[in-house]
């Protein structure tokens, strides 16, 4: 064909080339496929970490996945995760980042410059750090208890050790909102001025502009959000470990908490492997879930 | 159906005053342009009016009820936006239905306004689709569905037709005096195209930075301009302006024009005068040296039915003449253009006009 370039692209100089330049892809690739092929065989044998299986392991076939259901700890993690998930990710830091992006919205100036680096500050800080404050603010000789409480002529309260299961999600609420408001304020940036004029001479209150306007016009934004932070929080492991260690009792045992102590404490490589599957499995149907919950009706 | 009176109407923005204070009286059932270039305030008036911005300072009343502290939904209007505003979740009918459902309207009810509305504007079958399956023209008809369903006292419509295309802009416009015609609602109508403006106002309002410049019918603004703003804004081609020097010679007022030229005035007003205007469909094109002013051809425009003839006078200045047909002219030809008795306009060094019995209405 004449309207051929002269100056043909290197990529189109051959078929090796191509085979090539496809290499690092291939491997990283390569690399992913790996580790899951890996952690789906190990999961159907009695592979230790230690001590002589961890040499001379042998296939159990759906062993460690029977004891998911008849042992105790998976079930009780699972629900621990579904909760601190949906309070923590969902209701917490989905709720609590669209009410600040649509407030700051209407803000200008210093103090709104001043929240937004508030905000961001709990989402910049490392897992460990945020870990440890958490933890001198609410423990028995912490901030709320010398500076509020005690004051107030309270008995001093070890948070961490009574409240655990809201501390950790309140931290995360705490540590993860940053996201959510930076997308709902992207969102609504999307949101035309005049939609939400016209809805305004419409009669519509702010509620009724907000329920019936913006959150549908949104709706795709919501759902990318709740996607990702759904998938972060269900894999969570240091803030709530290095908070809590998954206690007191399995009050705070995340699944990826168990997951690590089964696997790396007591050594049970196998049914470390059976109970990650199980994760990437829960995972995976509320991403489809998600997914499905997105798509435009025709 | 209401009129619309403000009073002293101000609008700073932090520090900055963008509208000084505006008195304007619209009657009831007119339609009335504000007009203007951009950045003249003519949409943060017509919001001031919708109760979609604050008024700074001033009263805005709408059939006589004071409405600055009346939310936008209260107070009997209806608005259609440049962009449509349409919500593009919602179906048409969910989009016309929307305002009533809120005002807790029967649905029995809901159902006959908006399939009259929508039978008005013949979208009746486009009832089930969502905006973004619609074409530009017939968003806008849901728009203007939209508000007619409200049923308002006073329509207001921010540069309607600014998103569409030429022809379908030309066809919108006759709709919306047909509207206006038909329901006989007061209307409001922002727009920075003056040829919107001269077709379809009862009066046209022209702004300039926050001030109303002028305010009359189109054949008034168009035949008596109080100054050279309304003159270069209303009409498809701008005046030509040109400056002159005003001689009294016994009498009589001898308008000088750089390059020699000389026009005799036609007011004792005019010795004041610092600038001719005359418009080019004002002049007629005649032999070298048969007229008052006489220059070069330096391009001629052919439109069809008629041309515009650009030249540069003696003097320098530049000139445009209309005339009819296509005039068989060369680029370099020296022509004269004679003036159309009492079609001249002529300014002071302010810029205001100078014309026997006027007093200056702003």
């Amino acid at each position: 064909m004449s309207l051929r370039n002269d100056t043909k692209p290197w990529l189109s100089g051959g078929f090796g080339l191509v085979i090539l330049a496809s290499i690092p892809a291939v491997l990283f690739v390569g690399a992913l496929i790996f580790f899951t092929v890996w952690v789906v065989t190990f999961s159907f044998t009695d592979l230790s970490l230690v001590g002589a299986k961890s040499v001379n392991w042998s296939w159990i076939g759906f062993d460690n996945y029977e004891r998911l259901f008849t042992r105790r700890g998976f079930m009780e993690s699972l629900w621990v995760t579904v909760s601190f998930t949906f309070f923590s990710a969902i209701v917490g830091q989905s709720l609590l980042g669209f009410l600040l992006a649509s407030v700051m919205r209407a803000l200008r100036g210093p103090l709104r410059g001043f929240i937004e680096v508030a905000i961001m500050l709990g989402w910049l800080l490392p897992d460990i750090v945020a870990a440890f404050l958490w933890s001198a603010t609410t423990a028995e000789n912490g901030l709320i208890n010398s500076v509020v409480l005690g004051p107030l002529g309270f008995d001093s309260v070890n948070f961490l050790n009574e409240f655990a299961f809201p501390v950790v999600v309140v931290a995360n609420v705490w540590k993860g909102t940053a996201w959510s408001y930076l997308l709902f304020s992207a969102a609504l940036d999307s949101v035309p001025r005049d939609v939400i004029e016209a809805a305004q001479v419409d009669g519509a209150t702010w509620w009724q502009r907000t329920r019936r306007v913006t959150l549908p016009m949104i709706k795709s934004h919501i759902g990318t959000n709740t996607l990702f932070i759904t998938i972060w929080t269900f894999t969570y492991f240091p803030l709530v470990y290095a908070m809590t260690g998954g206690g007191p009792g399995r009050q705070t045992k995340v699944l990826s908490i168990f997951m690590y102590e089964q696997s790396f404490k007591i050594g049970k490589l196998g049914y470390g492997s059976a109970i990650s599957v199980a994760m990437l499995l829960v995972v995976g149907l509320l991403a489809v879930f998600y997914v499905r919950l997105l798509k435009e009706p025709e | 159906m209401s009129d619309v009176l403000l009073s002293g109407v101000s609008k700073d923005y932090g520090a900055v005053n963008v509208i000084p204070s505006i008195d304007l009286h619209i009657k009831a059932g007119e339609l009335v342009v504000f007009v203007g270039p951009s950045g003249c305030g003519k949409s943060t008036l017509l919001r001031m009016i919708a109760g979609l911005e604050h008024v700074t300072r001033g009263d805005i009343s709408i059939g006589g009820t004071r409405v600055n502290d009346v939310a936008a939904s209260s107070r009997g209007i209806a608005m259609v936006f440049q962009s449509y505003a349409l919500y593009p979740h919602m179906t048409v009918y969910q989009n016309m239905a929307f305002g009533l459902e809120l005002a807790r309207t029967p649905k029995a009810e809901i159902e006959k306004q908006v399939r009259d509305a929508a039978r008005i504007l013949q979208i009746e079958p486009l009832l089930d689709r969502r905006p973004k399956a619609l074409s530009g023209g017939q968003r806008q008809r849901v728009a203007i569905g939209r508000a007619i369903v409200r049923n308002p006292k006073v329509f207001l419509f921010d540069e309607p037709l600014s998103n569409l295309d030429a022809s379908l802009r030309g066809q919108t416009r006759v709709e919306i005096a047909h509207l206006h015609h038909s329901l006989g609602a007061t209307m409001i109508y922002v727009t920075h195209d003056q040829t919107e403006a001269m077709t379809l106002a009862d009066r046209i309002v022209v702004l300039n930075k926050g001030n109303i410049e002028q305010v009359g019918t189109p054949l008034e603004l168009y035949g008596k301009p109080v100054n050279t703003f309304v003159a270069g804004f209303i009409a498809n081609q701008p005046m030509n302006m040109l400056d002159v020097v005003a001689e009294n010679r016994g009498g009589k007022i001898v308008l000088k024009l750089d390059g020699g030229a000389e026009i005799e005035a036609e007011t004792p007003m005019a010795e004041r005068a610092r600038t001719l205007g005359i418009r080019p469909e004002d002049v007629v094109l005649v032999d070298s040296g048969k007229g008052p002013l006489t220059g070069t051809v330096s391009v001629v425009e052919h439109l069809g039915e008629n041309a515009l003839i650009h030249m540069t006078l003696t003097g320098g200045q530049e000139f445009i003449v209309k005339v009819d047909g296509a005039p068989d002219l060369a680029i370099g030809a020296e022509v004269s253009v004679a003036l159309v008795p009492g079609r001249a306009h002529v300014f002071d060094a302010n810029g205001h006009a100078l014309r026997e019995g006027d007093t200056q209405v702003a």
